[in-house]
């Protein structure tokens, strides 16, 4: 197309570095999305473990502060999560459903397994935090920062117990469907609130989010509190709404269902992954909202409507947490509190994992499992306690978050380990990061 | 007037990481004079006076004041050596008053503690007056014109005692009348002793105003010298190292029916006021309307109205008879509108996309890429893959994402993407801003292509020479109206005074 | 050029439809406060005497041209008359009880301080162009290290010093990964959150264990001044209060004039408006950044000490409870000014004192009001009672080249 070599490439262009006062101050800074685009593209696998790891060693150091033993403590966290049973490989059996059938299998799956239980536990947790994860992930990927994730999920334990607690003579199939269903819209439905002020008014989401995070917390002290109008009818002194009736369980099937077994919640919850990334990389949707959340403006010129696409991202996002109240409900709580709604941080733990996870539907799978293995792991019922008191393991869990949180932040930090990967960057990344390593 | 040079810059380097932006330049500034330093973007010239002002320290070299060797941490050394800088894009902070961007780290104070508003703005009405600038020192920034914001910029210069002064391609955002204006302050200010150094790539204001000219290209000094002898021809050839086409060749216009109808249209800006202001005008098939204008004149305005991505307040938009005045985007853009918008990074592209994704970027819900919803990258690689080698982009292929592109290349995406859709209308608006010399012959041949297929190019760019080169009709847009049609052999001057008004105000130059 | 509003130029009896419009929300206030104690009118048509021509004012200024205060007016006026017929349907004895305006106004000023102190916080931090989600992790760090501080050192002077630091220090970790690192700044606060939550239960666990704190630690004074008591309605609330209390309407009116009277606080907001500016001029943007993100920190700090040693005089374990969380609420309905943010934390703070008396008439519902502060937060960001703007580089890291 041009005849001089090498002036096709347009390489005299004004690199952005060495011009950088040419920079008009109140346009093009990074965007969330765009600097969540570096996370992503930076690091695959490696950097997300150097950060735990970095996380779990400076929680071993406190630990270790405070005259305990770090190995022991981490240790006993694992055994206590349940994951050393990947590790116990034996001749086992196990039952196919619906028959008698045995047919050997390598794993111990037996009620009578310690491990086995602790893994039941474990993974329950997992399919919540997945769920609030990806809440937290959708939102994300169109550029918003979804901190209403725990105001989302109470929304689905509200909405999600009301239907599970009424309707008793409802067939199962109906029952669990409706409540699912009912539950992830009104989630939706709370976060499509901040998605609407955004789109029409441009307030921040972080703002509108927590905002009604407080207010889903208050209305949940409200509901279930002494008098409220779902606190439970048989026991007026105990602020705790009524118990799930039998028709709405989700039906367990590994584990003692007496004991709190593993419900098939835990399907669901693989199936929103799958979902999350087929919507996001084979739809017309997902493209919209990922085009939306690296370039709003470019989306725009593109003839995609912004607005649109933030109230459906952050929809999508809150019917994610929404499931994932009501699962939680149907699955195994069965009931919910003035105290649960007070203490509960399901949703919070959700931006650890979905940063964590990169935003991405594998990342967020594996970071759930990790944050659910130190969450159950550091949990009274199954912490030793000459090791680590209870209580303080719970801290522990919540200062190793914390660290995540911090190093998952941090441009610098990543860049750095990136460049230590010694792979190249993409042309403009080098041009614009690199300067700051120039100085 | 061959006086003791007040500055000089020895073998100045900056290396940045892969670019080396300044290689051993010299640069000396005498007493009294304007000397220019002049080159394409890229060239270097802003790094360097970036250096001299503090905000950047030179890998090797040395800065002699007033033959005092000195070394700058920080603009608070320049400052404090009498060196002054306006740059190019305002340090202006919108919400606050002249007086308080002025006295901005240097404010005076009462006791050690309060902040003395009332001594400072004392202090700027009397710099102001002493040079003729005509400034309310309580105004907000943000409620001033642009000229005026450049004074104020020139004030701050001026208050904190400076003797020389660096301007940072000062009339890239003011009209004929107000570079003019900017040229006798300037000549005020020299004629009290100042010393002025004058950035720019713009030939003909560079010869009416400095004394000397130095050349940079590609980081090294090519040349400097006296305004008399020079012209533009010998320093575009100096700019650019080679023989510079400052014409496109194209055949002459032959333009058919009407594709675009634009009757009477109204479009506010962002803060309410009427920036368009009853435009009307077609574009033919097989033509090249251009539209000239100096920059905040309502041509932003009138784009987003004709591309659909602002409402217009009144008057008509029809493309090939459908009227469009009340459609969004996507609207536009089936109806047979092609856009290159101003921005490539901003609006064109996603740079996080890959190249297969971003030339879907209005077609990626249709056939054949989609089908009940979901999307098959598969085809949309593919189509990638041709359009790529059509338009031979190089840096990468479908899928590496856009960001690894130079900006020629990135720009080729965009044209690529338009122009393969077949639109009607084609609008491209600045498609040339930051792209060397290669890239914008490449975009100006497709522009002209485009017009000989038969179809209609409405080109809006603040760059003179690009209009006058190819449009066939030049419109010009002066607040908000079209003030006048010309044919492209008019002249840069009369063009000139239709963008300030069309000789409404007295003898320009 | 400038998009200047003309002033409206129709005036009423000497009265400008501005002032129209305030006499009407006024009036709106009015309306509603006749048929409370101790007035206690109890014939619904003396609110409604009040507020109709409240609502009256409140139109007259909107087709006048000032819509703000003209609908502020009218929903005075209609919320006025409304609450005011409803409160002469209510038992006196109940409005007796529920409006007793010395303990409202002391509780409404002891749950303002924190919320303060965290607002005021947050301004300079704002300002600066540092978002701090973190305050409400400064504000625990504070409650908890002042107890421990006036505990194991004896003294609450001390206490509040040891707040002080180690506010400081959770301030300095959000400013370094913030500012340094260039991370999300909303990340980071959250994390700070986090952090705050498991280092204070971890050590309050550490420390106290299953004791808890002892009954007897060092509080900070309350300031009784005798003189005043006498005066009718705010004297009593006035004559004993916290010195802590004393000290918010000090820092008050210290950050007024610091940030909008002095050098230092033209460069602070300099620098959250157009940090680049602000550079070529020479101010140093990380130095101004770090020091406004580190008196935020203390700030917020000394908001938990007043909770933990100044109000309850002991340590919970989340003791905070989302204070800080309102307190920036309060800032952001405030437009980032101080007296806005106290009125703002004002309201709030009564609020949730209100909240409390209602708990006996109303029992459980009395819960929701804690949900007001969010909600007229969330209507502020959204912009009906006009648009919060905040600085406009707030949440951008600087880069220097």
């Amino acid at each position: 197309m041009s005849s001089e070599p090498g002036s096709g490439n347009g390489d005299r262009d004004t690199p952005p570095a060495p011009e950088p006062l040419a920079v008009d101050p109140t346009a093009y800074a990074p965007s969330v999305g765009e600097r969540l685009a570096i996370y992503q593209r930076a690091g695959g696998i490696v950097t997300p473990v150097i950060t735990a790891v970095f996380a779990f060693f400076m929680g071993g150091l406190v630990v270790l502060a405070t005259g305990h033993n770090p190995w022991k403590v981490y240790k006993g966290i694992f055994t206590g999560s349940g994951l050393n049973w990947f590790f116990h490989v034996g001749n086992y059996s196990i039952t196919i459903p619906g028959t008698d059938h045995h047919v050997w299998f390598w794993w111990n799956t037996s009620i009578q397994s310690n491990a086995a239980y602790n893994l039941q536990q474990t993974l329950l947790l997992t399919t919540t935090l997945i769920l609030t994860g990806l809440a937290v992930a959708f939102a994300f990927r169109c550029g918003l920062f979804n901190i209403g994730g725990q105001g989302q999920y109470l929304i689905g334990v509200i909405t999600g117990l009301w239907i599970g607690t009424s309707f008793p003579h409802m067939a199962r199939g109906p029952h669990i469907l409706l409540a699912i269903v009912v539950a992830s819209v009104c989630g939706a439905l709370w976060a499509a609130i901040a998605g609407f002020l955004k789109a029409l008014t441009g307030a921040h989401e972080v703002i509108t989010t927590i905002m009604l995070n407080w207010i889903a917390y208050w209305i949940g002290s409200y509901l279930f509190g002494q008098g409220g109008p779902l606190q439970n009818s048989t026991n007026a002194s105990v602020p705790v709404s009524n118990t799930v009736v039998d028709s709405a369980k989700l039906p367990v099937f590994w584990g003692n269902p007496v004991l709190q077994g593993l419900h098939i919640g835990f399907f669901i919850a693989i199936g929103a992954l799958v979902a999350f990334w087929f919507v996001l990389n084979r739809t017309t949707l997902g493209y919209e909202v990922r085009a939306v959340g690296f370039n709003p403006e470019a989306a725009r010129y593109g003839g995609i409507s912004v607005a649109r696409n933030y109230v459906v991202a952050m929809a999508i996002s809150g019917g994610f947490a929404g499931l994932a109240g009501v699962l939680d409900m149907l699955g195994y709580q069965y009931r919910f509190g003035v105290l649960d709604v007070q203490t509960s941080q399901l949703g919070f733990i959700g931006i650890a994992v979905a940063l964590l996870g990169r935003n991405k539907a594998v990342g967020v799978a594996l970071s759930a499992l990790l944050f659910a293995a130190l969450l159950y792991g550091t949990s009274s019922r199954s912490i030793d306690q000459t090791v680590l008191k209870p209580e303080l393991a719970g801290n522990l869990t919540l200062m190793i978050q914390a660290l995540v949180l911090l190093f998952v932040g941090a441009d610098v930090l990543i860049i750095g380990l990136w460049q230590w990967r010694r792979r190249l960057l993409p042309g403009r990344l080098r041009r614009t990061r690199a300067v700051a390593g120039a100085d | 007037m061959d006086a003791a040079p007040v500055l000089e810059l020895r073998g100045i380097t900056k290396q940045f990481p892969g670019v080396l932006a300044n290689d051993h330049v010299d640069f000396d500034l005498r007493l009294g004079e304007v000397h220019a330093l002049l080159g394409e973007n890229g060239a270097g010239k802003s790094t360097l006076m970036n250096i001299l002002y503090g905000l950047y320290s030179a890998d090797e070299g040395e800065i002699v004041v007033n033959g005092k060797t000195v070394a700058f941490s920080s603009p608070h050394d320049a400052i404090d050596q009498g060196i002054g800088m306006v740059h190019q894009h305002f340090m202006l902070i919108p919400v606050m008053t002249v007086t308080e961007n002025i006295v901005l780290a240097s404010e005076p104070t009462k006791g050690r503690v309060f902040l003395n508003y009332a001594g400072a703005r004392k202090r700027v009405e009397e710099i102001s007056q002493r040079f003729g600038f005509a400034i309310d020192p309580d105004a907000r920034i943000q409620d001033i014109t642009v000229g005026q914001q450049q004074r104020v910029e020139i004030l701050k210069a001026l208050y904190r005692d400076a003797d020389i002064l660096i301007l940072d391609e000062p009339t890239a955002v003011l009209t004929p009348q107000e570079a003019t204006e900017l040229f006798a302050i300037l000549k005020g200010l020299v004629a009290e002793g100042m010393s002025i150094i004058f950035i720019s790539h713009k030939l003909n204001e560079v010869l009416e105003i400095a004394d000397r000219i130095t050349v940079l290209r590609r980081g090294k000094r090519i040349d400097t010298i006296k305004r008399e002898g020079a012209t533009e021809a010998s320093l575009a050839r100096s700019m650019v190292g080679r023989e510079v086409l400052l014409r496109v060749d194209k055949k002459p216009a032959a333009p058919g029916e009407t594709l675009m109808h634009v009757d009477d249209l109204r479009v506010f800006d962002d803060r309410g006021l009427e920036a368009v202001r009853g435009v009307s005008f077609d574009v033919r098939a097989a033509e090249i309307v251009g539209i000239a204008g100096v920059d905040g004149n309502g041509q932003t305005e009138l784009i987003d109205a004709l591309t659909g991505l602002r409402r217009p307040a009144g008057g008509r938009v029809e493309i090939e008879g459908h009227d469009l005045t009340n459609s969004n985007a996507d609207a536009h853009l089936e109806a047979g509108l092609g856009h290159i918008p101003e921005d490539r990074q901003r609006r064109g592209l996603v740079l996080e996309f890959s190249l297969a994704e971003n030339l879907v970027l209005h077609d990626y819900d249709k056939e054949p890429y989609s089908r009940f919803g979901t999307i098959s990258p598969r085809r949309i690689v593919n189509r990638a893959r041709k359009l790529l080698s059509d338009y031979d982009v190089r840096g990468g292929g479908p899928r590496t994402p856009a960001s690894a592109l130079s900006g020629g290349n990135q720009q080729k995406v965009v044209v690529a993407r338009e122009v393969s859709r077949n639109p009607r209308v084609l609008i491209a608006a600045q498609p040339t801003r930051g792209l060397d010399v290669g890239a914008i012959e490449f975009v100006h041949r497709q522009l002209v292509a485009e017009r000989d297929t038969g179809r209609g190019v409405l080109l809006v760019s603040l760059e003179l020479d690009e209009i006058l080169s190819l449009s066939d009709r030049i419109l010009v847009i002066y607040e908000g109206r079209i003030v006048g049609e010309f044919s492209p052999d008019v002249t840069e001057q009369e063009l000139g005074i239709a963008m300030t008004g069309g000789g409404r105000d007295e003898a320009a130059a | 050029m400038a998009a200047t509003r003309a002033e409206p130029r129709t005036v009423w009896r000497g009265l400008t439809p501005t002032e129209t419009a305030s006499l009407g929300i006024v009036l709106g206030c009015l309306a509603f406060l006749l048929a409370l104690p101790p007035i206690t009118a109890r014939a619904p048509w003396w609110p409604a005497l009040a507020g109709i021509p409240a609502i009256g004012a409140g139109i007259w200024a909107i087709t006048s041209g000032v819509k703000r205060l003209g609908w502020l007016a009218v929903a005075a006026g209609i919320l006025g008359t409304v609450l005011g017929v409803l409160a002469t349907n209510t038992s006196s004895s109940n409005l007796d009880y529920v409006v007793s305006w010395t303990p409202l106004f002391t509780a409404m000023l002891a749950f303002a301080t924190p919320l303060t102190f965290a607002a005021i916080g947050g301004m300079f931090s704002e300002r600066s162009g540092v978002v701090n989600i973190g305050l409400e992790g400064m504000m625990l760090t504070g409650a908890f290290f002042a107890v421990l501080g006036a505990d194991k050192l004896g003294n609450w002077a001390l206490g509040l010093l040891c707040a002080l630091i180690a506010g400081g220090v959770a301030a300095l970790i959000h400013a370094f990964v913030s500012i340094h690192l260039r991370a999300d700044q909303i990340v980071s606060g959250t994390a700070i959150n986090f952090l705050a939550l498991g280092v204070t239960g971890y050590f309050f666990i550490q420390v106290y264990g299953d004791q808890g704190v002892p009954g007897s630690i060092p509080r900070v004074p309350t300031v009784n001044l005798s003189a005043v008591d006498g005066i009718p309605l705010i004297g009593p609330v006035f004559g004993h209060l916290n010195l802590m209390i004393w000290l918010t309407f000090v820092t008050l009116i210290v950050s007024y004039i610091v940030m909008f009277r002095t050098p230092i606080g033209l460069r602070i907001r300099s620098v959250g408006e157009h940090p680049r500016a602000a550079d070529t001029v020479g101010i140093s943007v990380y130095k101004i950044r770090y020091a406004s993100v580190i008196l935020s920190g203390m700030l917020a700090a000394l908001g938990g000490a007043y909770l933990s040693i100044g109000f309850v005089g002991s340590f919970n374990e989340n003791m905070t409870a989302g204070r800080g969380f309102i307190g920036l609420a309060a800032l952001i309905f405030g437009n980032w000014r101080p007296f806005g943010a106290f009125a703002a934390a004002l309201l709030f703070g009564f609020s949730t004192a209100l909240s409390f008396r209602l708990a006996q008439p109303w029992g459980n519902s009395a819960v929701l009001f804690q949900a007001l502060p969010y909600v007229l937060t969330l209507i502020a960001v959204a912009g009906v009672i006009g648009r919060s703007i905040p600085p406009a580089a707030s949440g951008r890291p600087y880069r220097k080249q």
